[in-house]
């Protein structure tokens, strides 16, 4: 995470802290190692989050995510497992790693991905 | 999401089919886990594995490289030798209780031991010398104290072989048992240590690759900020980033884990005290 921009990742850490009452954003989320912790096997475009050089999961970007409509989206991040049963992403939703409205945030990050 | 390697399920039947076979094999898994290691990694040899991160990331490498001997390790070999020489009130040490004074014995740990039933690590045989001999026993996550005694014990092992056994039913109970938890998955992110070395060694986790499984048990211990960590202490600090409570320090599970990943070394040399970027 040390090629994260700085001014990026300070404003996500204050809002994963909650700073100002305010709730973690999508991208926060994205890249929080304690929550999402995305970031750590996708890759996302450039302006979009951090450069990284993770590559266990699939770059995310409009492209990749064509076909991936909310509800796909929610089932997928509740639990990969049922899609996938090797898969290693975990299940955030199932395991309560996020709350239901942090998986909405996450989805609207997803799909505000060029 | 799919896995790009459908070979993965093999891995998988191969970890789910075991418990039910009469008797585990493990010269049939590591030879297994080795041809998939090979496959995946054909420039690697099985000692290249043994670098970890490094095997896959050039980069990594070169720092590596520039950084051996590791920072602090020459201190803490030193500092360990102290501890492994001095004589107890009773005039005999920890030197003592081991065949050679220790030269070469780490290469043979974990080892299952028929007198008590169990798998006994390295840290256990010299807490077991220091209690046969009234001495307090060392916490085997200490790096002043047993990170220091491993550090010596294990550089007196360097380029040795690998070498744990596992010839006896029991002992192949001890190997099934670990390899059982290698493949479980567990803790809040739903990971076993199999999901990410196994199924994606070589990828990139974060800003570091994935080490595979083999070779796993050769550097140890690893020196990060200039204090040791043994395997036990990597394996522990792995649980708590799957989000699972890790297994105490010095715990059987521990134990098993570290015999298992020990047996996927064999044959390959002790390359004791390499560095690692800080935690």
């Amino acid at each position: 995470m040390r090629r994260a921009f700085p001014l990026l990742a300070a404003s996500a850490a204050l809002a994963a802290a909650g700073a100002w009452g305010q709730a973690a954003s999508g991208l926060a989320l994205f890249i929080d190692p304690a929550r999402g912790n995305c970031i750590a096997c996708h890759q996302v475009p450039e302006g979009a989050g951090p450069a990284v050089r993770a590559n266990v999961g699939p770059r995310l970007d409009a492209a990749r995510l064509a076909g991936w409509d909310r509800a796909r989206l929610r089932a997928l991040l509740d639990d990969p497992m049922r899609a996938n049963p090797d898969t290693v992403m975990p299940p955030f939703g199932r395991h309560r790693i996020l709350d239901p409205a942090e998986i909405e945030r996450l989805i609207d990050y997803l799909h505000a991905l060029p | 999401m799919r896995c790009p390697d459908r070979r993965l399920a093999a891995a998988w039947l191969l970890a789910l089919a075991a418990p039910l076979a009469s008797a585990a094999d493990p010269e049939a898994v590591r030879a297994e886990l080795l041809a998939r290691e090979r496959d995946r990694h054909p420039a690697a040899s099985p000692q290249d594995l043994a670098a970890g991160s490094a095997a896959f990331d050039p980069a990594r490498a070169e720092e590596a490289s520039r950084n051996r001997p590791a920072p602090g390790a020459a201190e803490a070999v030193e500092a360990g030798k102290r501890l492994w020489t001095r004589k107890f009130a009773n005039g005999r040490s920890l030197a003592g209780c081991f065949p050679n004074g220790g030269r070469g014995i780490a290469a043979a740990y974990p080892q299952y031991d028929p007198r008590v039933k169990r798998l006994v690590s390295l840290e256990t045989a010299i807490n077991q010398c220091l209690k046969t001999h009234g001495q307090p026993l060392m916490d085997a996550d200490d790096p002043a104290t047993m990170g220091a005694v491993l550090a010596y014990v294990r550089s007196l092992a360097e380029g040795r072989k690998v070498a744990v056994r596992a010839t006896t039913a029991a002992a192949r109970d001890r190997f099934e048992e670990g390899q059982r938890l290698y493949f479980t998955r567990m803790g809040q992110r739903n990971l076993a240590c199999a999901t990410c070395h196994v199924n994606h060694s070589g990828r990139i986790y974060g800003n570091a690759a994935i080490p595979s499984p083999i070779g796993a048990a050769v550097q140890w211990p690893h020196f990060r900020d200039g204090r040791p960590a043994s395997l036990q202490v990597r394996i522990r600090e792995c649980l708590g980033r799957m989000g699972a409570a890790p297994f105490p320090a010095g715990s059987e599970e521990i134990t098993h884990l570290e015999f298992f990943l020990a047996y996927l070394s064999n044959g390959l040399a002790v390359r004791a005290n390499a560095w690692r970027p800080p935690p």
